[in-house]
């Protein structure tokens, strides 16, 4: 798979007289959805029926199959132009861990890595991420299944309620340790002022990024 | 007593899954040939459908079916329906239409057309009761549950009587009284007579209420975001039309609910009966302005206080009388929690209440976290601490002094309280917050920053009784707790188990909680809500490991000879007092009362259990020693109660304010789970700093049009409006009826902690009283300014 | 009322400044720019606004990015808000920016919100946001000036059927620091101050810049004149993360021996455009930054300030963020 990303995308806007090329492209990806190697389930919430030709109103625009490289490995799915990376990640490659909590960059609920820094994977276009390494809640465990010092953390201080912000919280506190690993309280709050808690467990998931910072390790 | 479990942390087995994304909420299943379904939702705030007209969006490739008002069941009103002919709100389900995927579902909602006839609305319950004003429904304007749907109109004479400001008092439709009121009044050294409102606001569930269901063999399966669990099954089997067997409701986790789903919801039987219609599984996803028009909210109230002090700072006599905005539909009974909670946290001398319900043109709404008591603490406390001003008395004595105690009598029945350690709560908080000694920054002022120190406290009911207990062990020496209460995130679903274990003297490594799932048999539980559950759910946990206790000593006499009394328990074995070494493994003794039959294996059941709990334990019998019982222990009316110490900061030029200390105590019994509890305490704190300074609802009255659909216009607390470190205690004395001594706690710190904001804010600005939630920055400038405020004093849901 | 689902649009990743000119001219008023996307997907999601096709000028490296240049500094337009904050040539030089920054929103957001996106959004006035077909969206009313509309966070100044104000915190900043706005399209570049950058509803009401189809804003330039000023940013809002500013302060102040020698101020979310205060510079210009010439700074600043009927706290307010500019000269 050498999909080439932005450069190709970028490649087929300039020209107008790509038809041919991108006319080939098309077969190979019938051929590799017929082959399975596509994220199965791409049916769900975006154009399933209309599969890959569904009516562009402009001439040209991104390639549709792209590769994503998620929690390290290298994913081929196919994306439509408005779809979002929370939706991809949630219906594409079953990555449920990742919630939505209001789709609007209001609540963080959605965080995700995207090159180790903290984004809002509602409000991200899945093709903006092409060539980026996106690492989720699922991601984070170790080889044997370990839990990430950070989650380690939020267990031992009891900081979820409801658990349905918490993977975001976890992903903000992880991003945050990844670029200032000892963190003052002051800074750990601004830091993770991007995720909401209706449970209002600010509190303890503040307790447990400091725990978590206090900790030798490599985060 | 040394206690193997009570009053110790554990790891509860959800937390792991909460921590890892493996947890699964509604929205994060799947199915086989799933489609999805959205919503046509009204964009009048009341109307008449005449004419549905899908014919162009059924025709569109992809488009498999729709749902209206005459596909479904009808709710009895003025409960809500699951759709309507007679829209009532904005954003009012007309309609859902099931298509492939989503995006085709909401183009083909934007082909059908849909002919609406206005009708008059109003999002004002005074304008809807003066004379000839309009009413929220064509079928009345006043009501609730318990209070016949009716239209009531005041006379002009009743509102011209209360003159500019004032709420006017017409006729009540619920009304209590005790005590001699006007001898109190007379009595009375100090007497305010204030005007209030407090605002409708969101419960902002993380977890919008999504909901994916689909039928097999009969059955349905719904996956929805619920924080009760066998409580809402019957409620669930009524939307549906079907028996509450045919029910399997999967509700593992709820990412928040606060009381917005704590019963079943119109809006989740709508997957349900499109999947019937279709026969695949349909997923409804529930965006977030979706959330906050089919969500739920908080009742908010115009209301108008009469309260009588003695020279001691006694509180006399209250005359409470509370138009409570119901919106459209019969949601909560919010305006009883208040006249409760007065009669209660005060004990005045002589009290009267009195109540309007009015619908309203707006989202509907159900309990929210201290629903009328939380509303009272905000406006009541202010003005204890302005009498305290006037009288010299500290504001802590002053609590102290009208403080309920055990047996002290609530509401118009004037039943006596199980328990109350209000005053043990104030004199531990004063003391740890060092209140005598903070009290002296109180009023500082540097530059435009002036200090308030406060304290605030709030009550509510703390548990019900008569629920089912069931417990199971099984040949392998495992206790299986079965509890059918739900999942809030309050971890009391363990935290309350571990009462069974601790009966049946059980390591927590050998103990399962059954929960979350229909297919794990579970017990007819009250939901999770109304701070009930680590009272009522410890009581049937309880009874059921007595029944389970009582087998065990029953089988070791069988077996090893001698009566029952002579054994005892620990280690999961049951033993002779006398000679320890003779016993049963919990194993062996479950193998026997499998062998045993009949009441040892669950084949035979008690006659007073629920059919929830018949059918669950029927379903189990054979699978090893069954405990089940129904509660029936002595109870009584519980109360929970904290109260809270706050350090704030004002700026007089910009209105913000900074929580610097914070301290909340609870008065809950036992503590069964000081971490759980803790978590209670400061969340719920939290929640009272977004009631007290943030959140309300904002409605354009021209256009009853909703001024907040996202999270950023509604505002609830960030990391950066809460204190940067929170703390907590509790008092931690024993609720004499409760078995272990256990009551709830969740609702009263949301209370408390929004008095002692609102308190603080009062005392930085030398004792004005807003007599309105929230109190936001603009308030404060204001004041500080010396301008008037914005909206008139009776005005509802302005900015 | 249908929401929350984008409609189907083409999407274009453009890799260079030029390609992106093409086809923004080749597209037209079919054409919508996106930077970080904050702005826009939420009137996508809407369904409110609904363009053919994107051009999504992420991809561009050309337009990252922070350079000292001789006559100050230059910031490209898809520079994160992030990267601004923890600049430090703009916390040296420039620290307005980095406060201004700092403000906006919430961590995530300023991860992948830009400067140009921060600069360019769209109004917020809830009505507006909402659907309603007001004087902005290009119907014939203005739902939030009636006498019961709910304007609590509408303008003071220069209405004109629309109440809307400006959002922009950077805007804001902006206007203080003199800021040159570097706008290209198909036919070239041309260079606009901050401050006829934006524009109100008497002269465009469906605009909230002087930007058309076809052009992009590339980058800003911030005049050498204004590094190391002395600084003051402050921004009130409801909730110290996400909410947009009930009024905001940004003023830059050169002072010498004491004395007031030149100062640049603007007021956030008090007009449809970052108000400059011109006569409040004026007035203050040489003199000494005392509490008498911050009271009087005060009053100068919301002189024919107009409420409506849910905002006249504002005036107060502004009063006291002009104050307190002055007096954090002291």
């Amino acid at each position: 798979m050498n999909e080439s990303d932005r450069g190709g995308a970028a490649a087929l806007t300039a020209a107008a007289g790509e038809e041919a090329a991108r006319y080939s492209r098309r077969e190979f990806i019938k051929r590799v959805i017929a082959s399975g190697a596509v994220a199965s389930a791409a049916v769900y919430v975006y154009g399933g029926l209309q599969g890959c030709g569904r009516g562009p109103s402009v001439a040209g625009g991104v390639e549709r199959l792209i590769s994503l490289n998620v929690n390290g490995e290298v994913r081929r799915v196919d994306v439509l132009p408005q779809e979002t990376l929370a939706m991809t990640l949630r219906y594409k490659l079953g990555l449920t861990g990742t919630k939505l909590g209001c789709d609007r960059a209001e609540c963080g609920a959605c965080t995700v890595l995207i090159d180790d820094v903290a984004h809002y994977s509602c409000s991200t276009l899945t093709h903006s991420v092409r060539g980026r390494k996106v690492v989720t809640i699922e991601g984070l465990a170790g080889p044997n299944g370990e839990l990430h010092p950070v989650q380690q953390a939020f267990v031992d201080e009891l900081a979820p309620q409801c658990g349905f912000c918490t993977p975001g919280q976890v992903m903000a506190a992880v991003a945050l340790l990844r670029q200032n690993p000892r963190p003052t309280r002051e800074e750990a709050r601004i830091a993770l002022s991007g995720n909401l808690c209706r449970c209002g467990a600010y509190d303890n998931y503040l307790n447990a990024v400091m725990r978590a910072a206090a900790q030798p390790s490599e985060t | 007593m040394a206690y193997k479990h009570i009053g110790k942390d554990f790891t509860p087995h959800d937390v792991v899954a909460k921590v890892t994304g493996q947890a699964k909420y509604a929205e994060d299943f799947r199915a086989e040939g799933m489609v999805f379904c959205r919503l046509l939702l009204s964009p009048m705030p009341h109307g008449r459908v005449r004419n549905i007209d899908a014919s162009e969006a059924l025709k569109m490739e992809g488009v498999l079916g729709i749902l209206t008002a005459d596909d479904v069941p009808a709710i009895p009103a003025p409960n809500a329906p699951i759709l309507t002919k007679e829209p009532m709100f904005v954003g009012e389900p007309i309609l859902a239409v099931a298509a492939v995927d989503e995006t085709t579902a909401q183009d083909a909602i934007e082909k059908i057309k849909v002919d609406i006839e206005p009708l008059p609305f109003t999002i004002d319950p005074l304008q809807s009761l003066f004379p000839g004003g309009p009413n929220a429904r064509s079928d009345g304007n006043v009501g609730n549950v318990g209070i016949e749907l009716q239209t009531l109109k005041w006379t002009a004479a009743d509102f011209a009587r209360a003159g500019e400001g004032k709420l006017p008092m017409g006729k009540a439709v619920e009304e209590w009284s005790y005590g001699d009121l006007d001898a109190a009044f007379a009595k009375a050294k100090i007497v305010y007579d204030e005007t209030f409102v407090t605002a409708s606001n969101s419960h902002h569930s993380m977890e919008p209420r999504s909901c994916m269901a689909y039928w097999q063999n009969g059955k349905c399966f719904v996956h929805a975001s619920l924080q009760s669990h066998t409580y809402t099954i019957p409620q669930i089997a009524q939307y549906l039309g079907i028996d509450p067997q045919d029910v399997v409701l999967i509700a593992e986790y709820c990412g928040g609910g606060f009381g917005s789903k704590g019963s079943a919801y119109p809006s989740m039987a709508i997957p349900a009966l499109m999947s019937k219609k279709l026969g695949r599984p349909v997923m409804m996803r529930i965006s977030r302005a979706e959330e906050y028009f089919i969500g739920s909210a908080r009742n908010g109230f115009q209301g108008r206080i009469r309260i009588g002090f003695g020279a001691d700072g006694k509180v006399l006599g209250v005359d409470l009388f509370i138009v409570q905005d119901n919106a459209a539909n019969n949601g909560f009974w919010d305006f009883r929690g208040a006249g409760e909670a007065v009669s209660l946290v005060y004990t005045p001398t002589a009290m009267r209440f009195r109540a309007v319900p009015v619908y309203t043109n707006l989202p509907s709404r159900t309990a929210q976290r201290g629903p009328g008591q939380n509303q009272m603490a905000c406006i009541v406390e202010p003005l204890l601490d302005r009498a305290a001003r006037e009288l010299g008395i500290d504001r802590v004595e002053i609590r102290l002094r009208n403080a309920p105690v055990t047996g002290s009598p609530v509401g118009g029945e004037r039943r006596p309280v199980t328990s109350a350690y209000v005053r043990e709560a104030l004199e531990k908080g004063a003391a740890r917050f060092n209140w005598r000694e903070k009290l002296r920054e109180n009023g500082k002022r540097d530059g435009s920053k002036v200090i308030g120190v406060a304290v605030g406290q709030a009550y509510h009911p703390a548990g019900f009784f008569g629920f089912d207990g069931l417990v199971r062990i099984t040949p392998d020496g495992k206790l299986h707790i079965h509890t059918g209460v739900g999942n809030l995130g309050t971890f009391s679903h363990s935290a309350t188990a571990r009462i069974a274990a601790e009966v049946l003297k059980v390591d927590w490594e050998n103990c399962i909680v059954e929960r979350g799932d229909s297919r794990r048999h579970l017990p007819w539980n009250i939901g999770q809500f109304g701070s009930n559950t680590s009272y009522t759910m410890s009581r049937t946990n309880y009874v059921a490991a007595m029944d389970a206790l009582t087998k065990l000593k029953e089988i070791a006499a069988r077996e090893l000879g001698g009566s029952p009394d002579d054994y005892d328990v620990d280690g999961s074995r049951v033993f002779q007092k006398s000679n320890p070494s003779r016993g049963l493994g919990y194993g062996e003794a479950a193998q026997r009362a499998i062998d045993l039959g009949g009441r040892y294996s669950g084949h035979e059941l008690p006659q007073d259990i629920h059919p929830i709990t018949r059918a669950s334990a029927s379903a189990l019998a054979g699978t090893g020693l069954i405990g089940v019982a129904k509660d029936t222990l002595p109870g009584g009316a519980t109360a929970a109660f904290a109260v809270a110490f706050a350090k704030v900061e004002v700026d007089l030029e910009t209105g913000q304010h900074r929580i610097l200390e914070f301290l909340t105590v609870g008065d809950c019994g036992r503590v069964i789970h000081p971490m759980g509890l803790a978590t209670q305490l400061k969340g719920g704190s939290v929640q009272g700093f977004g009631l007290a300074c943030l959140e309300h609802i904002v409605y354009d009255p021209q256009n009853g049009l909703p001024a907040n659909v996202g999270l950023y216009q509604a505002k609830p607390p960030t990391y950066l409006d809460v204190p940067a470190e929170m703390q907590w205690d509790a008092v931690d004395k024993p609720d004499p009826t409760s078995p272990l001594g256990t009551k709830g706690i969740g609702e009263p710190p949301m209370g408390a902690a929004a008095a002692a904001l609102l308190c603080a804010i009062s005392q930085a600005l030398g004792g004005h009283v807003f007599n309105r939630t929230p109190v936001l920055p603009d308030m404060i400038i204001n004041v500080a300014a010396g301008r008037s405020q914005s909206h008139k004093p009776l005005q509802v849901h302005t900015q | 009322m249908s929401r929350d689902m984008m409609p189907h649009f083409e999407l274009y990743q453009p890799d260079s400044l030029e390609n992106a000119l093409d086809l923004a001219k080749r597209l037209g008023r079919d054409g919508w720019i996106i930077a970080g996307g904050y702005d826009s997907l939420d009137w996508f999601k809407d369904r409110v606004k609904r363009p053919k096709a994107l051009i999504d000028l992420g991809g561009i490296e050309s337009l990252k990015g922070i350079r000292e240049t001789p006559e100050g500094l230059e910031i490209g337009a898809l520079t994160t808000l992030t990267e601004i904050e923890r600049s430090p040539i703009v916390r040296e030089k420039y620290g307005l920016l980095a406060d201004a920054a700092r403000r906006v929103a919430s961590p995530q957001i300023r991860n992948a919100a830009t400067l140009g996106g921060n600069l360019c959004q769209d109004a917020r006035c809830w009505y507006y946001r909402y659907g309603v077909n007001c004087y902005r969206a290009g119907g014939n009313t203005c739902y939030a000036d009636t006498p019961q509309g709910q304007n609590r966070e509408h303008c003071l100044f220069g209405a004109s059927r629309c109440v809307a104000v400006s959002p922009s915190d950077m805007g804001t900043a902006a206007v203080a620091l003199d800021a040159r706005m570097v706008v290209r399209n198909s036919s070239g570049e041309r260079v606009i101050p901050a401050e006829e950058f934006f524009i109100g509803p008497a002269v465009d009401i469906t605009r909230m810049t002087v930007l058309e189809p076809g052009d992009i804003l590339t980058a800003v330039r911030f005049p050498a004149e204004w590094a190391g000023a002395k600084f003051y940013f402050e921004k009130v809002s409801d909730r110290e993360a996400w909410d947009f500013a009930l009024v905001s302060i940004a003023s830059a102040m050169i002072l010498e021996n004491g004395v007031i020698r030149n100062v640049r101020m603007a007021c956030g979310a008090v007009e449809c455009v970052p108000r400059r205060l011109k006569v409040v510079e004026q007035t203050v210009t040489g003199s000494e930054p005392n509490e008498e010439l911050a009271q009087l700074a005060g009053k100068t600043a919301v002189q024919g300030a107009t409420p409506l009927n849910f905002n006249h706290f504002k005036i107060p307010l502004m009063e006291n963020l002009v104050r307190r500019a002055i007096r954090a000269a002291a």
